[in-house]
């Protein structure tokens, strides 16, 4: 699903996507446990491509979880090799990620 | 100094298949085994998929060669465990939806370590399990953390800062 131009990834929907370029952000969020605000560290990746259809999107995230299957990749933007088929499942700390790299 | 909660192996295992199997497809994180079929008449099958998420195990990751299926686990901490799993989880692989269509390919069992022993290596030759040896630069850090963790020095280091934090109010 397209919001706006952010990709929001729906639980056990597996989701498309290839990737043109990516940034990272740094982002003051509110703890849920202090209310305070805290930097964090956003992966931000340009999306051209959604479930096949050309698209100028963003998928973004702070889970670790998730940005550390991309690490690698983002050196040299070797994502951009990939058509990536992401599957999100489960809630909160719990939340998983099956990642799949399909050479193009 | 790394975060308790950082996900070193996530990492690890991401660079290894970058480092070991750029021309293949592969998948990371790859739920294994069976979906109750009665489940996926009667809810579908992608919100059985979701429902069966809490019992079903996960494989660190899967690649796809022409002829093969690999099974990879990658261990830090608990190496043995990593170990152990995979011909466990070798046996749910004619069992789960998502991976159908390969279940008729041999399946290569690998574990990816930063640090290996003699033992570990005669476990795993004797499972067949493939043992890699993986040590990008910024592991080396975690290993020694890893290796020094039954120290004296690090026990008492450990203690406190255990200290210091029921002190400061922070635990």
């Amino acid at each position: 699903m397209v919001l706006q131009n952010t990709v929001i990834l729906q639980d056990g929907v597996p989701t498309r996507f290839h990737f043109s370029d990516h940034h990272i952000e740094t982002r003051t969020i509110t703890d849920a446990a202090t209310q305070q605000g805290v930097r964090r560290n956003t992966l931000v990746l340009n999306v051209d491509r959604l479930d096949g259809r050309a698209v100028e999107a963003v998928l973004t995230t702070m889970a670790e979880g998730l940005a550390g299957k991309f690490e690698p990749y983002l050196k040299d933007k070797s994502y951009k090799n990939y058509k990536i088929i992401i599957t999100q499942r489960g809630d909160g700390f719990l939340r998983k990620w099956t990642v799949q790299f399909i050479p193009r | 100094m790394a975060r308790k909660t950082q996900q070193v192996e996530t990492r690890l295992v991401a660079e290894y298949l970058l480092a070991t199997y750029p021309q293949f497809p592969h998948i990371a994180g790859v739920p294994l085994g069976r979906v109750s079929e009665q489940l996926m008449a009667e809810v579908g099958y992608e919100k059985a998929i979701r429902m069966s998420r809490p019992i079903r195990p996960e494989v660190d990751a899967v690649v796809i060669l022409p002829r093969f299926l690999v099974l990879i686990e990658a261990k830090v901490w608990h190496i043995i465990d990593g170990m152990a799993k995979l011909p466990l989880y070798r046996s749910l692989i004619p069992f789960t939806p998502e991976l159908r269509e390969y279940r008729n390919s041999e399946v290569i069992m690998e574990l990816v370590t930063p640090w290996t022993n003699p033992n570990l290596e005669i476990m795993c030759r004797d499972a067949s399990i493939h043992l890699h040896v993986f040590k990008p630069a910024w592991i080396a850090e975690v290993v020694a953390r890893v290796q020094g963790y039954s120290t004296q020095e690090y026990r008492a280091a450990r203690e406190k800062k255990l200290r210091n934090r029921e002190l400061l109010g922070l635990e």
